[in-house]
């Protein structure tokens, strides 16, 4: 196992790295430049030792409201700080192209290896890197997801499985005045990959960015004084009990030059999480636009500015003028809010919608489209880093090549194509005993309020509903927006996918791509999705977490302009000619309220 | 300039990592307890709540944004007496997100200080600090500064705080331009980066809350190119602030400084003018040269123009019109009136 490699040559070819304990010391009494550098760390390290074991007792500064606290000294809270700094320390990473010219920071956010970082700091480095932990050890990692712009990209250290792994906060209770302390990798100090920690305080809280150069946006920030320099880039910000609440990755550098000024930016770690699943997809994740704009008015309402005709908003009655007050489960008081409320959720996350219109208030629910075409996204290369650059042609790491495949829109196919897997295969084999589940389906159901029968017939060519006599069919070579019955609003099509999806999945689609973990939005349910595709027909297939191989929901997007159909399976009984569930729930995409349909009897016929 | 190390005597409490009674100020400010309304007129006990965001007009590489302090629960408000409030269109934007157009009320340029008052209805009251209860804390002291830098915050959000000590007490001997600064008594040096883009006229308090100055200009060393992170404590303003708000002049407590003339040398460099040569008692300020691009040629001045007016003085010779010139500061709008073809143009500029 030579995953650990040892002796990594650039930037620390003068250094084999040293081991933990013989560190310690050094920094307490080390030479002046390296307590210059960490003045902080050294500092503590320092006071640590001399005072160990001494408590002061501490009056308050008089009148100050928090006199009634339980009084702790500042050398405990000082003890406690490095404790908490010991902790932390060896989760973070320091992160670097694979010929080690140059490098960031980033986070171990599980044991398996999975790290967060910037963006910026994988970008153009390839799909194989160096990872240094505070164990002085360098590790192969390889590249999982990227999110553009949001500046997230998650990679994947090799080689253990018992990784340390940061603890996450609740970045949405970080409050300004909170202390924080961030690590780091700031100019690449330190050879040994101990990480810099910086103290400070959270300046302020949802802050938006905006974007730098093409699309790299900043949203719902939390502001921090510490010192974030260069090389601090996807660094983990942490609050003072030593929980990750962020990933540092941007500063005010203005004219004062690229060093900190005391304004730098940390990617909540609310948005982070919400992404992290999707990243883990391997693909180049989006963001989502809502289509439409807001502007706040002169008394401070937030009014809708633009509305696009197309836009799931629009058909949902949103016009231009109308008074927006909660997105996203979040009250709005700015049109700032909306911006920073929409940059932290992935496209095609479903998201409330509350507005008034001509004096009606609406709750609804719309879906984040993607922000950018395709091409958008693409990888820039990676810009010249100034000063003297030997190249030295790097290959990837033989035992690790098979982790890595190319394919367009993604950072790393390899990713995808196992979760693919991993939800496909227990479906496929789970449906290979009915043989003959290609045959036509004929669904007795039963409306779970009017207690009215109708017939469902699904097949290859189509599906039709049968309702009081009255006969819808939708053909499933030419699908019609009309041909649906308006009680039961997109069941056929989403009935024709179905049986599809039943039928096998490898010959069926045009493209199959695994998006990542989300809650379904009326049942609050973890599930996760695969996207299937076929002809211009989009589903969004959502298993259960720890599925049991079947659905739990599926979206189908019949194009831009249409509202999607929404159904629900619940009770999945596989011991009838096919698996059926108990019950489908059709979703109204007028109001969001979920209409059951019992299954009263299943048939098959050739 | 010594960067003071943390006190570890116990005789100073203050100056230790003074959690609790940070807490104790989150407490009366953040999501614990209501924010204390706006329409109750109190002094604050969030000292952000009485920062406000200035957003003006930005000359040349100089900002357009800067932080004021209410010291008043009607809308007096105080801030660094820079180019920004000769803009002619600011606006005030207080935490929770009204904005309101300032008026000056008085300026003292000897104590770089500008005290304004928003124009707001006789029934709007504002979170204020109570700058008599301003205390001057020793050197380690902990310290908040509140600030509108690099303009993070908008509308209704709360400017940005950081968290420093006060690292020396001190006067500050310091030029801006051609331009000594003007404080003479000391000032509090801070170890934080305070004095960025756009945080002049920020307030400095302990970590109790209790005001301690407003965060000075941004300063530069011009060889080793450091900034130099100060504020001016409120035991030096309140009596200037007072003096303003009662309508007394303020009285120097120094000599003014003679301007000295601007030389041809920065004439041309700075301006993009030559005068005639200065070879009479009072050579007529005849413009000989405007260098093209430059500050005069864009301001519209031409080759032959004289000057007779500047900021409505009489301009009798070149010697005077560089010695007006070179009492003036930098980023300041100036008036000219010129005679081209017996026609008299009001020209203005913004001094480079």
């Amino acid at each position: 196992m030579n995953a650990r490699s040892g002796r990594h040559t650039p930037k620390t070819a003068a250094d084999s790295p040293r081991r933990p304990n013989r560190r310690r010391p050094r920094s307490a009494s080390g030479p002046a430049a390296v307590r210059g550098v960490l003045p902080l760390f050294a500092a503590t390290l320092f006071a640590g030792t001399v005072f160990a074991g001494t408590v002061f007792a501490e009056s308050l500064a008089s009148g100050s409201p928090a006199a009634a606290a339980p009084a702790v000294s500042w050398r405990q809270r000082e003890q406690a700080r490095i404790d908490v700094l010991r902790r932390i320390a060896p989760t973070a990473v320091c992160v670097m192209p694979p010929d080690g010219q140059g490098g960031g920071s980033g986070v171990l956010v599980s044991a398996d290896g999975f790290t967060v970082t910037n963006y910026h700091v994988v970008s153009g480095s390839g799909p194989f890197l160096k990872c240094g932990l505070n164990d002085g050890i360098v590790y192969d990692a390889v590249l999982v997801g990227t999110d553009p712009t949001g500046d997230l990209a998650l990679i994947r250290l090799l080689g253990r499985t018992d990784f340390p792994a940061a603890v996450p906060g609740n970045s949405d209770a970080v409050q300004p005045g909170d202390e924080v302390l961030a690590l780091g990798n700031p100019f690449l100090l330190a050879q040994d990959f101990s990480p810099t920690v910086t103290y400070g305080i959270v300046s302020g809280i949802h802050r938006y960015q905006y974007p730098a150069g093409t699309f790299l946006e900043y949203t719902d920030c939390i502001q921090i004084d510490a010192a974030i320099n260069p090389g601090n880039s996807g660094g983990p910000l942490f609050d003072i009990q030593g929980r990750w609440i962020g990933i540092n990755g941007r500063a005010s550098f203005e004219q004062r030059g690229r060093v900190n000024v005391g304004a730098a930016y940390a990617i909540s770690g609310r948005q982070v999480q919400l992404f992290l699943s999707h990243l883990k997809s391997g693909r180049v994740v989006d963001h989502g636009t809502a289509g439409f704009s807001l502007k706040t008015d002169a008394s401070g309402r937030v009014l809708v500015a633009e509305v696009e005709e197309s836009s799931e908003a629009a058909r949902r009655s949103l016009r231009p003028g109308d008074e927006v007050e909660i997105f996203a489960g979040r009250a709005l008081t700015s049109a700032n809010d909306f911006k920073n409320i929409l940059g932290i959720f992935p496209s095609g996350t479903r998201v409330s919608l509350v507005f008034v219109s001509a004096g009606r208030r609406v709750r609804t629910s719309i879906r984040l489209r993607p922000l950018h075409e395709f091409s958008a996204i693409a990888e820039p290369p990676r810009p010249p880093m100034s000063g003297l650059q030997i190249l030295i042609p790097v290959e990837p790491p033989p035992q690790w090549v098979h982790l890595y495949e190319k394919r367009e829109g993604f950072a790393n196919y390899a990713f995808n194509r196992r979760h693919q897997q991993r939800l496909l295969e227990p479906l496929k084999s789970r449906l290979q005993k009915y043989d003959r589940r290609n045959a036509t389906w004929t669904l007795t159901l039963e409306d779970a309020e009017s207690r009215m029968t109708a017939e469902l017939t699904v097949g290859q060519r189509g599906a039709g509903l049968t309702q009081e006599s009255t006969p819808w069919f939708q053909n499933a070579a030419d699908l019609q927006p009309d041909a649906e019955p308006p009680d039961f609003p997109g069941l056929l099509t989403a009935a024709i996918q179905w049986h599809r999806l039943f039928r096998g999945p490898e010959e069926s689609w045009h493209d199959v791509v695994y998006i990542g973990t989300e809650r379904q939005f009326e049942t609050g349910q973890p599930v996760e999705i695969l996207q299937t595709q076929h002809d211009a027909i989009r589903c969004r297939w959502l298993f259960p977490e720890n599925n049991d191989s079947l659905p739990c929901a599926v979206d189908v997007d019949r194009g831009i302009g249409l509202d999607e159909a929404r159904l629900l399976f619940e009770d999945w009984s596989v011991d009838s000619v096919i698996p059926v569930p108990g019950r489908i729930g059709v979703i109204m995409p007028e109001t969001g309220t979920v209409r059951w349909l019992q299954v009263k009897a299943v048939e098959l016929r050739p | 300039m010594m960067v003071p190390t943390r006190p570890a005597s116990q005789d100073m409490p203050s100056a230790g990592w003074l959690r609790p009674a940070f807490v104790g100020w989150l407490l009366s400010s953040g999501m614990l307890c209501p924010v204390p309304a706006a329409d109750t007129a109190a002094v604050t006990t969030d000292p952000g709540q009485a920062v406000v965001k200035l957003f003006g007009a930005g000359i040349g590489n100089l900002d357009s944004y800067g932080t004021g302090i209410l010291i008043s629960p009607e809308g007096h408000m105080i801030t660094v007496w820079n180019h920004l409030i000769h803009t002619g269109y600011l606006t005030a934007v207080t935490a929770d997100g009204r904005r309101y157009q300032p008026d000056v009320t008085g300026t003292s340029a000897e104590h770089d200080l500008a005290v304004l008052k928003l124009q707001a209805d006789p029934v709007d009251t504002f979170p204020y600090i109570d700058r008599t209860t301003a205390v001057r804390p020793p050197p380690g002291t902990q310290v908040r500064a509140f600030s509108n830098m690099f303009h993070v915050a908008t509308g209704n959000e709360p400017v940005s705080v950081i968290h420093g000590i006060i690292a020396a007490d001190v006067r500050l001997q310091a030029g801006f331009g051609r331009w000594q600064f003007p404080l003479k008594s000391p000032v509090l040096i801070l170890d934080a980066i305070t004095n960025n883009s756009g945080a002049a006229g920020g307030l400095v308090t302990d970590t109790a809350g209790r005001p301690v100055g407003m965060i000075g200009r941004e300063l530069r060393h011009r060889d080793s190119g450091a900034w130099v992170n100060y504020a001016v404590p409120f035991e030096t303003l309140n009596p200037v602030i007072d003096a303003i708000l009662s309508g007394r002049t303020i009285e120097s407590t120094q000599q003014t400084e003679k301007a000295t003339p601007v030389s041809d040398r920065r004439l041309t460099a700075d301006w993009g003018l030559t005068l005639l040569p200065d070879v009479l008692r009072e050579t007529p300020a005849w413009i000989d040269q405007v260098v093209p691009g430059s500050v005069a040629d864009r301001a519209g001045l031409r080759r032959g123009d004289l000057v007779v007016l500047i900021n409505d003085q009489v301009v009798r010779s070149s010697r005077e019109l560089r010695h007006h010139l070179g009492g003036l500061r930098s980023g300041l709008p100036v008036t000219m009136m010129v005679r081209r073809d017996d026609v008299l143009i009001p020209i203005t500029i913004r001094v480079p």
